[in-house]
């Protein structure tokens, strides 16, 4: 009950993916989300907090976030020194990146990811098993993509920007031109801006509706 | 004992401070109006722009100063950064959350002070606490799959003070507080916390009292207002059925009044909100809707959760229900990033929804705002310019609406002198501002008809007609 009232939340496991990325699974402690959302995440005893995206599903019994280290940053470094048994404050979930049942039924998905911005669409894929999608996700080196034997191999494509050991050898916008979408996808994409905003141009380019474009910006 | 308030950003602010102001005068205190003269100093602080911050810790620090010759209190509330909050710890003698307003009084006796703190009633933790329903309004709502709902899960219970309004005809009720948005310009989320909705009730309760006390002008706060409801996730009333509930009651009540709201967020405004809108004669017939761009991508950037397309579609609606209805919004220029394309598409959407007022605001890094870490790109001169850009075109659209204003008799509420010797002034219903000549100060706070006779592009000049006639 008082864990509750602070918002703090157990360490349950860490998983440590790259030297500087890895995943907190938390405890849930009845904290509700659609899958897409995000939370705001913190040490226990500091005053700052930083948005993550829940990778869970919201059927799991406990909540998990991809994070990476920002050599500089006010939180990531501490959250990276933390272990299991720990605790961190979360706050609730909110956001709008989230996928409308009812729309989706029988349409085809584009996921655009860079880095950790993967972390949306691993919740959706655990969350909507008979999605049909496609995701790209901009990395630089192959061992940045996240848990891959988590999608189907068929929809997964690793864009490595600085080595040839992923699916693609470039960037996602190459991958996007050389691959024109049908424009009745609905396309969401997730990571740094500039990304962002370069796919939106090449969707624009193919047709697709802003309508049927979605945006969550990491910052 | 007396106390003084120094009162900083938005009405939000302003809102919280009449309910400051509440707890202080039960308590035994009269307002200052220096500073000097107070026992108790408080300051709602806002951490929008740096400006404002920077006034809060040189106000301390002379206030810290006089502390050696007197006896004095200070405290500090309002939107508070972590960081200040934890300077401000070493700085106040009280720093507290305003939802945690209620135990205000309990925090000052700690001090010496004698407060009545049983008068202030509910001081609670986390337990659901009863709020009745006033039976004459809730009786009156049939809202299929809504109620009024009066059980609320930790509401600030700076909601549950009674405010001292600043004003005998206009005032302000907050129904929401805080923000799910996280615009990549603004700290609201990380000082006001997520959106909570007030209890309708409660809302339906004041306007009504406010309507029956003669008030001519409500305006309901938050910052994003018709998100309203949202967070009680189908327990509580939707935004446009808490309109359609305070267009009911102030309609029926026979006297005039004009019901505003701001701000709403166009990505939470609904088709059914302009509906209601239209159907009532109390619900004022002007819309603040903040574009902010008038650019997809800087839309994108500032991570402000609606397109373009979803604007358009908005105000289509209500250029479709509400023709006569005044447009306004909030644009910033010079986003960091925004290039002179991305600028001619915001200077076309001015064109395009030929707004009657736009807050147009250069942009600045705000600390706490997750832009603050990005680089502040476009030159202060670019920035300049294209504000000078933009408030030109905006003046030829504005002035397109005012225009139709000459020779024509609009109704005004007259809200106090103007800057011009001799003038009173106001505002229409569309809060176009227009002055007369009167001295008259008896006419502030009441309803008058002006007949226009010039206008600018922001505002009228006309006579005076007809006097509001007391029932």
């Amino acid at each position: 009950m008082q864990k509750r009232r602070f918002n703090l939340h157990t360490i349950l496991e860490k998983r440590v993916l790259t030297d500087s990325s890895f995943v907190l699974r938390l405890e849930r402690n009845g904290l509700e989300f659609t899958a897409g959302q995000h939370i705001q995440v913190g040490p226990p005893n500091g005053i700052h907090t930083r948005e993550y995206s829940i990778y869970s599903a919201p059927s799991d019994d406990f909540i998990e976030i991809l994070v990476r280290e920002i050599e500089d940053g006010v939180v990531t470094p501490t959250l990276k020194k933390l272990e299991t048994g720990d605790s961190v404050v979360v706050n609730d979930a909110v956001g709008y990146f989230t996928i409308d049942k009812e729309v989706a039924e029988g349409r085809q998905f584009l996921f655009v990811a860079s880095g950790t911005g993967i972390s949306p669409f691993h919740s959706f894929v655990k969350a909507f098993p008979s999605l049909n999608y496609t995701l790209v996700h901009g990395i630089r080196f192959a061992d940045e993509a996240y848990e891959r034997h988590h999608y189907e191999p068929s929809r997964y494509i690793a864009c490595t920007s600085r080595d040839q050991k992923g699916d693609f050898h470039g960037r996602v916008t190459d991958w996007l031109t050389q691959n024109p979408l049908n424009n009745d996808t609905l396309c969401y994409l997730c990571g740094n801006c500039d990304m962002i905003h370069d796919v939106y141009d090449i969707l624009e380019k193919q047709g697709v509706s802003s309508k049927n474009i979605f945006t969550e910006v990491y910052f | 004992m007396k106390y003084h308030l120094v009162i900083l950003g938005c009405q939000m602010n302003q809102a919280d401070a009449e309910r400051v102001q509440a707890v202080m005068a039960k308590m035994g205190y009269a307002a200052a109006e220096t500073e000097e003269e107070a026992n108790v100093i408080g300051i709602i602080a806002c951490s929008v722009r740096q400006k404002a911050i920077d006034k809060v810790y040189s106000k301390i620090a002379k206030w810290n100063k006089w502390k050696n010759k007197r006896n004095l209190i200070t405290f500090v509330s309002g939107c508070i950064l972590p960081d200040d909050h934890q300077k401000f710890l070493k700085l106040f003698d009280l720093v507290f959350d305003m939802k945690e307003l209620a135990s205000f009084p309990a925090m000052l006796s700690q001090y010496g002070v004698t407060t009545p703190v049983s008068n202030f009633g509910r001081l609670h933790d986390e337990e659901l606490v009863e709020i009745a329903a006033p039976a004459s309004v809730a009786e009156k709502l049939n809202f299929a799959g809504a109620k009024p709902v009066s059980k609320v899960a930790a509401a600030p219970q700076t909601w549950e003070v009674e405010p001292i309004y600043n004003s005998n005809f206009e005032a302000f009720i907050p129904i929401q507080n805080g923000c799910n948005k996280f615009c990549t310009f603004c700290a609201v989320p990380y000082t006001r916390g997520r959106e909570v909705s007030r209890s309708s009730a409660d809302i339906i309760e004041e306007a009504r009292q406010l309507v029956e006390k003669g008030y001519k002008s409500i305006t309901l706060l938050g910052q994003n207002v018709n998100s309203y409801g949202l967070d009680k996730k189908g327990e509580e009333l939707s935004f446009a059925q808490l309109l359609d509930a305070l267009g009911q009651m102030a309609d029926d009540s026979g006297r005039d009044v004009w019901i505003y709201f701001t701000s709403p967020h166009p990505r939470d405004m609904t088709r059914d909100v302009i509906e209601t809108i239209a159907k009532y004669r109390s619900l004022a017939k002007q819309i603040h809707l903040p574009v902010q761009s008038g650019d997809d991508k800087v839309l994108i950037r500032m991570n402000r959760k609606h397109s373009m397309e979803r604007y358009r579609e908005v105000v289509g609606w209500i250029r479709e229900l509400i023709p006569s209805a005044t447009l306004f919004t909030d644009v910033i220029v010079g986003f960091t990033g925004e290039t002179e394309e991305q600028f001619e598409q915001t200077r076309a959407a001015v064109r395009e929804f030929r707004y009657n007022m736009a807050y147009i605001a250069m942009y600045s890094p705000r600390p706490g705002a997750a832009s603050f870490a990005w680089q502040d790109d476009v030159a202060h001169a670019v920035k300049k310019e294209r504000y000078a850009m933009l408030t030109g075109d905006l003046e030829k659209v504005a002035f397109e609406h005012t225009r139709k204003l000459k020779d024509e008799t609009v109704r005004l509420l007259v809200r106090g002198k103007d800057k011009k010797d001799g003038y009173l002034s106001g505002h229409t219903e569309g809060k176009i501002i227009v002055r007369f000549p009167s001295d008259d100060e008896n006419l502030i706070g009441s309803f008058v008809d002006v007949r226009i006779e010039s206008v600018r592009p922001f505002s009228a000049e006309g006579e005076l007609v007809t006097r509001e006639v007391e029932a």
